[in-house]
């Protein structure tokens, strides 16, 4: 009787500690300040070329495809344990952005959104990525 | 002296490639990343994580699998093998490690020196990197014979590799190694010239079939022996490598059970294809600063 009872005190509260570190809810990230460098930065590839978009394609899957999802629409499978709620790639208000401010917010980034400046070191690779996540 | 001869072209040639380049500066542009981490199965790669990444590596296999299910392919089986090593990159072209290994207790040093990069305009149309080992067998001083000297633990392993990165999806390489034990018992040598041959073939952007082949060469000019007895057998491996933007984990079949190259071109007594191989698998993680 003693050890049932302490295996549901262990399980029990095991289930509590658990729970304890699962957000309970994704909150809204603010609105992103843009330096002026990358508000005036300039794609330097061609937007439609079939090889970068290719290579936009691997990079997506290695980089970005665990939180934001294959779709972009952060169904990724890491975008549950985040605090903050993905946004949606495929929404028309996303479309809006700059290439330089999505530039900035993909490489550069702020709190859960990673740096990714030494991990894709290439310039023409970050772009490929930008034109990738433009045909989401 | 031949020996001596050896040692210094392994040095010198890196050297000689240095001077090279300075000369042929050009605007040209690297390929992109020819393999998704420093390590393919057993062999190393080209690629340097850059500046001031710190990896952590952890290398397994476990025993031999012919015993089949009763001991779980070798996950059950004696003769387990584990390397945990960290590695950081000073420069993008440089990287300096140290590992520590279950058999013989090994503790390496290890460093890795980018010296060219293929171009994408064919100007250099290989890569070309040094990597260098130095380890020191950790077991007890019996192990070593009955006039022991500390320097008798160390070992050491020398390497040149050459990259070529065919496609988006294949990237092959050669590696020519001269590895040098300073005790070896008296059928043994003290030296071993070897070549490596290492691929990938991505299958999906996150996904790479590899495959490698480690072969000694039997060479009579920097052997100590008259004939040779058990000298150490080939390595061959395939696997399956998963890669994301801070991981790489690579699963496969191979026939050493050493981790450590020295001990893979020098002692390997495992022929693959009569079924003497084993599980393994490797894991990368990154942290940039």
């Amino acid at each position: 009787m003693k050890t049932r009872f302490l295996s549901f005190f262990v399980v029990f509260f095991g289930a509590v500690l658990l729970m304890s570190f699962t957000p309970q809810d994704q909150k809204k990230g603010s609105a992103w300040d843009i330096p002026a460098k990358y508000q005036k930065m300039k794609n330097t590839t061609k937007a439609d070329d079939a090889s970068l978009l290719k290579i936009g394609k691997m990079m997506w899957a290695k980089h970005c495809k665990s939180c934001h999802g294959s779709e972009g629409k952060g169904e990724g499978p890491k975008a549950k344990m985040l605090k903050t709620s993905i946004v949606d790639f495929t929404a028309k208000d996303f479309k809006s952005n700059a290439d330089g401010s999505l530039y900035f917010k993909s490489f550069v980034g702020r709190d859960e959104m990673p740096n990714f400046e030494k991990k894709i070191t290439s310039e023409e690779d970050r772009w490929a990525i930008i034109n990738y996540i433009k045909t989401l | 002296m031949k020996r001596i001869i050896l040692i210094l072209s392994f040095f010198i040639l890196p050297l000689s490639y240095i001077l090279a380049q300075d000369e042929a500066e050009t605007q040209s542009v690297p390929v992109r990343a020819p393999f998704e981490s420093g390590v393919l199965i057993d062999n190393q790669t080209v690629q340097i994580p850059t500046k001031g990444t710190l990896e952590f590596l952890i290398h397994h296999r476990f025993g031999i699998v012919d015993n089949g299910i009763t001991d779980l392919f070798g996950i059950y089986a004696p003769g387990a093998n584990v390397r945990l090593g960290l590695n950081y990159s000073l420069r993008d072209n440089l990287v300096v490690g140290f590992g520590t290994t279950k058999n013989k207790k090994m503790q390496d040093f290890q460093w890795k020196w980018l010296i060219f990069e293929q171009t994408r305009d064919y100007k250099f149309p290989v890569s070309l990197a040094y990597y260098g080992n130095f380890a020191i067998d950790g077991r007890s001083d019996d192990a070593f014979g009955i006039s022991y000297k500390f320097a008798n633990r160390f070992s050491f392993f020398n390497q040149l590799i050459f990259s070529h990165r065919i496609n988006d999806m294949i990237s092959i390489q050669v590696s020519p190694s001269y590895t040098h034990y300073n005790i070896a018992d008296s059928v043994s040598d003290h030296d071993k010239i070897g070549v490596s041959f290492s691929g990938r073939v991505k299958i999906s952007p996150q996904s790479s079939i590899m495959i490698q082949a480690d072969i000694p060469l039997k060479i009579k000019g920097i052997s100590e022996q008259l004939e040779f007895t058990n000298p150490s057998k080939p390595n061959f491996g395939i696997g399956w490598e998963i890669s994301t933007s801070t991981h790489a984990f690579q699963i496969y079949a191979g026939s050493a059970a050493g981790i450590l190259p020295q001990e893979i071109m020098m002692n390997n007594q495992n022929n693959f294809f009569d079924g003497d191989f084993m599980i393994g698998f490797t894991i990368t993680r990154l942290w940039s600063f």
